[in-house]
């Protein structure tokens, strides 16, 4: 029997379910349907609740998988068909088309600088992040390879300006784009490594166990909630920390989306959307020590930045985390217990005016804030639907993957073979997640 | 190996990255005239397969002993490099990186003439350390596949399980009469909208590890001494009034965790019988000995969140599931649950709303203003300051329960002591990581897992359990471990037996015999470099990064206009991350710096802060990981004390000691280091 696994998902989850998998000796594909590995956690500045960054702790886990002898890294993959075979699975992956080949590519950055189109990045599209269609995921991406938008080859540019300009040839008939400049750029460079006609791949593997990894989502608020989209500074603590890294958009000056002004006055809304049909039905555990960080660090970029939590309940579960709000109570923030009802926009300053239920006087409050931060939870990922359905697996009531016995046999489902970890099984933080990992490697190759 | 030296330098343009801004040809003649290099190359893409395959060929035909590689990152190119170097049939060890595109072109992209220089002098500093390069092997350790795990709870039988499946052998040593741990004493597990019984749980886990060939019990078992390391465990366990010896290979933890029992009056428990924690609850609520009770009040966070303790974690989750409980055993009694903030995640907020539904009473009281309980009419009173509503209340109880938080076993400090692991205050034992390595001690081959660690849920200690038994089977199902050859190496003519290295080394991988003479298990060594800088008799080397040779990239870093220049030692995991980062971010920043990679800023030595001031350069700097984060757990804090210490020295010998700076850059931290590089040309007038 092949004793090869196969892990949906290259987040921190995938990766040490990987390496725990390949240390051990088994042959490992690791997959994801983004251009490279690296996950949430690779877009988040600091980590609770020690402050360790994101990246630095990630980036050598990502390298070794990298130039691990038994893993194979399959990004912008996506799982087509999975049908059980004896004791393991026959799986069809379809490997999207990038558009660079990946052997050639060395991300030098020349196709970047050459494609003409901006556009809005997908992560950080509202406080001033913007890619070219010709593009790194992230400076640290694995593999450090180029990426091109499906948007441009299909010519959905070409009002826009496109590298296809007015050309009416189909790039994927196309052999030799002459006017694509991402092609010429990189045969300038010498490479010829971008590829406008490739096309997606499929790819047949034979496993003897699946871990699914395949994270969660920050949860995006309705239009409306607590300002969200009708006010310019309010932003989720998604945006918040993109805002605050030094790697995003902003080099980690904490500006305002009206303005690029420095924030001096912040606030924080917990729990934003929990309970509503279109928020979080659940406490999802991570926002208050989230923001608990966000308000340490803000204070660690300019010690005068006033930063004030709306709050209801504290969950500051697990080791280290009350020291870490203790700390943050140390660093200046004032928390305050309150059911914020209404927030509104000064028109001429870009402030948002909140109006909130002081819970300790009863008394409605108003106040004026530079930016505010809405803390909306974790939402299952978008992909687990699909995914499911070609593993033949449940999703709970909430849309993440059910165990089949959770307290007898953690992160197993209900097809034997198929085993869960991280952010796929609910709401839960980069330590959790990597236990879980290390638990399903074991499960997987024992 | 033939004793002539004979380095080959090999130059990339990496098409126009490098060449575009580098005078490439010109750093390839000034290559040839270096000491002992006998064959240049510039290759258009040096880490193409062709550009590898000539390297390869220029290797074998000019005999070549010594490569050094002037290209992009060692970060991200220097497996591929090494691998192609020992296929060419050189000891990889014997290859030297220079990073010319994220330490030259890509920052200095305005300043060619200033980046060509640059690039030069790099290239000299591989070259000097290269001919000082020695062959380096990987080390190995056998490891046998016996595994001893401690306490015999849900996390440790879990662990066991997983270990004996693989057909390695495991013994739990568990100091009670019986597997099951803290989970014997709980009347149910609530998970999601069902309850199951904790006994049916602890039942099914118990016959799987009797039935298991594998797994060998040890109950009333003690243990009496720990000897050796992974691989070489010899432990004496006392059971039934005899000595078992066993030698073992691997370990994991699985001590678990006790309730921290309430003095005696505080909430009047000991004082009334009516008063217990949770677990006393518990214990009732299975052996059905607990009616007549009218008025139930919980009382959560009772000895948590606090100055000494944190959040208990479970607590919350428990309070709900145990008046649910009191609720179903008398419909008609009042429960309260008094609370400070209601903790509950995903599944666990249906018990609540059940709990809501079957009219239990939620009142929250303010952080600061605890309840009172007094004695009334034979019962109890308790006053609880209703924080939503502002107002007083006064409960009549006649069951008190307390939700009390956690400590480690009583057991922690002896284990801690037979193992050489830490434990932090609260009383649980410490891991590697919480985020790198959340299952793992320093020391390779003991694992830690379940509520010795914090206090957890059911599942999270089974999980646990299960991802340490991963952990401890790793090197098990290889047969060995094996270290990286950069390691210590300690030359015991000099030594005087101080043994600091011992002390200080944060693996533990520093042994001393009966005189006191230390030596390194190689195969623990992470290579810091930690021990070597401290060492006051300079008796410890480190393969490739050894004294000389660190010492010979600063002298050729230094030959010329020393004074233009900033000596910068960098480590390798987040500093030259963060120089990498502002590479890729084609941050500008002054010429001026010459940086030499070190493991970790810990490796600096003072000696050679000062051989640079004495050498005239314009200013020292390092630069190591931001605090917490140290990839050798805490390299960055022995660095930052001894840099207070070199400057003092500097200061005591008549040099600027203001000319040292220490710095801490993440792997994010492009602008950082950018901004350091700008202040430092200013600083020193280097303009």
């Amino acid at each position: 029997m092949s004793d090869e696994i196969l892990i949906v998902g290259a987040g921190v989850a995938g990766i040490n379910a990987a390496l725990n998998a390949a240390d051990y000796g088994a042959k490992v594909y690791l997959v994801d349907d983004t251009p490279s590995i690296g996950g949430m956690m690779a877009r988040l500045d600091k980590t609770f609740p020690t402050n360790d960054c994101s990246i630095c702790i990630e980036a050598p886990q990502m390298y070794e998988v990298d130039n691990h002898p038994n893993i194979e890294i399959l990004t912008n993959t996506e799982v087509k068909k999975v049908k059980k075979a004896d004791e393991g699975f026959k799986v069809r992956l379809v490997r999207k088309a990038r558009f660079v080949d990946e052997e050639k590519c060395t991300g030098c950055g020349a196709c970047f600088e050459a494609c003409p189109v901006t556009i809005p990045d997908e992560m950080d599209g509202r406080i001033f992040g913007n890619r070219k269609l010709a593009y790194m995921p992230f400076p640290q991406a694995v593999p450090n390879v180029a990426v091109i938008d499906p948007d441009c080859r299909y010519g959905n540019m070409n009002d826009k300006g496109a590298c296809v300009g007015g050309c009416v040839v189909d790039c994927s008939q196309c052999r030799e784009c002459p006017i694509a400049l991402c092609v010429k750029a990189c045969k300038e460079e010498g490479k010829d490594a971008v590829r406008l006609w490739q096309a997606n791949k499929n790819i047949n593997l034979t496993v003897k166990s699946i871990i699914v990894a395949s994270g969660i989502e920050g949860a995006v608020p309705q239009e409306g909630l607590h300002g969200y989209r009708t006010c310019r500074n309010v932003i989720t603590n998604m945006e918040f920390e993109r805002l605050m890294n030094a790697g995003g958009p902003t080099g980690g000056e904490i500006v305002r989306p009206s303005d690029r002004e420095h924030a001096h006055k912040i606030g924080w809304i917990q729990c934003a959307g929990r309970g509503l049909d279109h928020g979080t039905p659940y406490c999802s555990k991570v926002c208050c020590m989230i923001a608990a960080k966000q308000t340490i660090i803000t204070k660690e970029h300019d010690a005068s930045v006033e930063t004030t939590i709306f709050y209801n309940d504290l969950k500051a579960y697990g080791k280290g985390m009350w020291g870490f709000y203790e700390k943050a109570k140390e660093s200046g923030v004032r928390y305050v217990r309150a059911r914020p009802y209404d927030v509104t926009e000064d028109p001429d300053t870009g402030n948002v005016r909140i109006r909130y239920e002081d819970l300790e006087t009863g008394r409605p409050v108003e106040e004026e804030f530079d930016l505010l931060v809405l803390s909306t939870g974790l939402v299952p990922s978008a992909r687990n639907k699909k995914l499911a359905k070609a593993l033949k697996i449940e999703l709970d009531k909430f849309g993440y993957f059910k165990e089949e016995d959770p307290i007898l046999a953690p992160l197993e489902t209900k097809v034997k073979g198929v085993y869960l970890c991280g952010g796929a099984t609910g709401p839960i933080d980069i330590s959790e997640s990597v236990v879980q990992a290390t638990a399903a490697s074991m499960k997987a190759v024992a | 190996m033939n004793d002539e030296l004979r380095i080959g330098v090999f130059v990339c343009d990496c098409g126009s990255n490098i060449a575009g801004v580098v005078d490439v040809p010109d750093v390839v003649e000034y290559a040839k005239t270096l000491p002992h290099v006998a064959h240049v190359d510039e290759g258009k893409w040096s880490c193409s397969v062709d550009a590898l395959g000539t390297m390869k060929e220029a290797i074998q035909e000019q005999n070549l002993n010594r490569v050094v590689i002037a290209s992009c990152t060692p970060r991200t190119h220097e497996p591929l490099f090494k691998a192609s170097v020992k296929e060419a049939g050189l000891n990889p060890y014997l290859l030297e990186f220079v990073s010319i595109r994220e330490q030259v072109s890509w920052v200095h992209m305005n300043e060619p003439e200033a980046a060509t220089e640059k690039a030069k002098d790099l290239v000299k500093m591989g070259v000097a350390k290269a001919a000082l390069l020695e062959e380096g092997e990987e080390i190995r350790l056998p490891v046998g596949r016996d595994a001893m795990i401690i306490g015999g709870g849900m996390s440790g039988m879990s662990a066991a399980l997983f270990v004996a499946e693989q057909g390695f052998k495991a013994y739990i040593v568990e100091k009670g009469p019986d597997l099951g741990g803290i989970l014997n004493r709980v009347s149910t597990v609530a998970h999601d909208d069902h309850t199951v019984p904790a006994a049916h749980i602890v039942q099914a886990t118990r016959t799987k590890v009797e039935a298991s060939p594998n797994i060998t019990v040890y109950t009333n078992a003690e243990i009496e001494s720990v000897d050796g390391y992974i691989g070489n465990y010899k432990v004496a366990v006392k059971t039934g009034g005899e000595t078992v010896n066993l030698e073992i290979s691997t370990v994991v933890v699985a001590t678990g965790m006790r309730e921290i029992e309430p003095e005696k009056g505080v909430f009047q428990y000991g004082e009334n019988p009516s008063v217990m924690t949770q677990l006393q609850l518990e214990e009732r609520l299975k052996t059905d000995d607990l009616d007549g009770f009218r008025n139930a009040a919980i009382i959560n966070c009772v000895g948590s969140k606090n100055e000494e303790h944190g959040c208990c974690s479970v607590g919350c989750p428990v309070s709900v599931k145990n008046a649910l409980a009191l609720k179903k055993r008398n419909p008609d009694a009042n429960v309260y649950i008094l609370y400070r903030d209601m903790s509950l995640v995903k599944d666990e907020q249906v018990l609540f709303q059940e709990a809501k539904r079957a009219g239990i009473k939620f009142v929250r009281f303010p952080d600061d203003r605890y309840p009172e309980v007094t004695p009334e009419d034979g019962g109890l009173a308790v006053k609880v300051r209703d924080f939503l509503l502002g107002e007083d209340l006064t409960i009549p109880a006649d069951l008190l329960v307390l939700t009390v938080g956690f400590t480690g076993d009583e057991s922690i400090d002896a284990v801690r002591g037979q193992l050489k692991v830490s434990t932090n205050k609260e009383g649980f034992f410490q891991e590697r990581h919480i985020k790198l390595g959340p299952l793992d001690f320093p020391a390779d081959g003991v694992a830690l897992c379940g509520c010795a660690k914090n206090p957890k849920t059911l599942k999270e200690s089974c999980e646990e359990g299960i991802g340490a038994a991963m952990r401890a089977s790793i090197p098990m199902k290889n047969g060995f471990i094996e270290a990286e050859g950069i390691v210590a190496d300690i030359d015991l003519t000099n030594c005087d037996q101080c043994n600091l290295c011992y002390k200080r080394c944060p693996y533990g991988a520093i042994e001393i015999d009966e005189e006191k003479r230390p030596s390194v298990i190689k195969a623990l060594c992470k290579g810091c470099g930690l021990c070597a800088a401290d060492c006051p008799k300079e008796c410890i080397t480190i393969v490739h990064y050894s004294d000389e040779q660190l010492q010979a990239q600063v002298e050729a870093a230094l030959e010329e206009d020393p004074d233009k220049k900033i000596l910068s030692f960098v480590c390798h995991w987040c500093a030259l991350g963060g120089v990498d980062m502002a590479g890729v971010s084609r941050l500008q920043y002054p010429t001026n710096a010459r940086l030499i990679r070190v493991m970790c800023s810990a490796r600096v030595p003072i000696k050679l802060i000062e051989r640079a001031y004495e050498l005239g350069a314009a200013g020292v700097l390092v630069v190591g990981c931001e605090f917490p984060t140290c990839h050798y757990i805490s390299g960055n804090y022995a660095c930052e004390k001894r840099i207070k210490r070199a400057r003092k020295r500097l200061q005591k010998n008549g040099y600027d000691p203001d000319k040292l700076r220490l710095e801490w850059c993440s792997a994010a931290d492009g602008p950082k280091f950018a901004n350091i590089m700008r202040d430092m040309a200013r600083e020193l007038n280097l303009g």
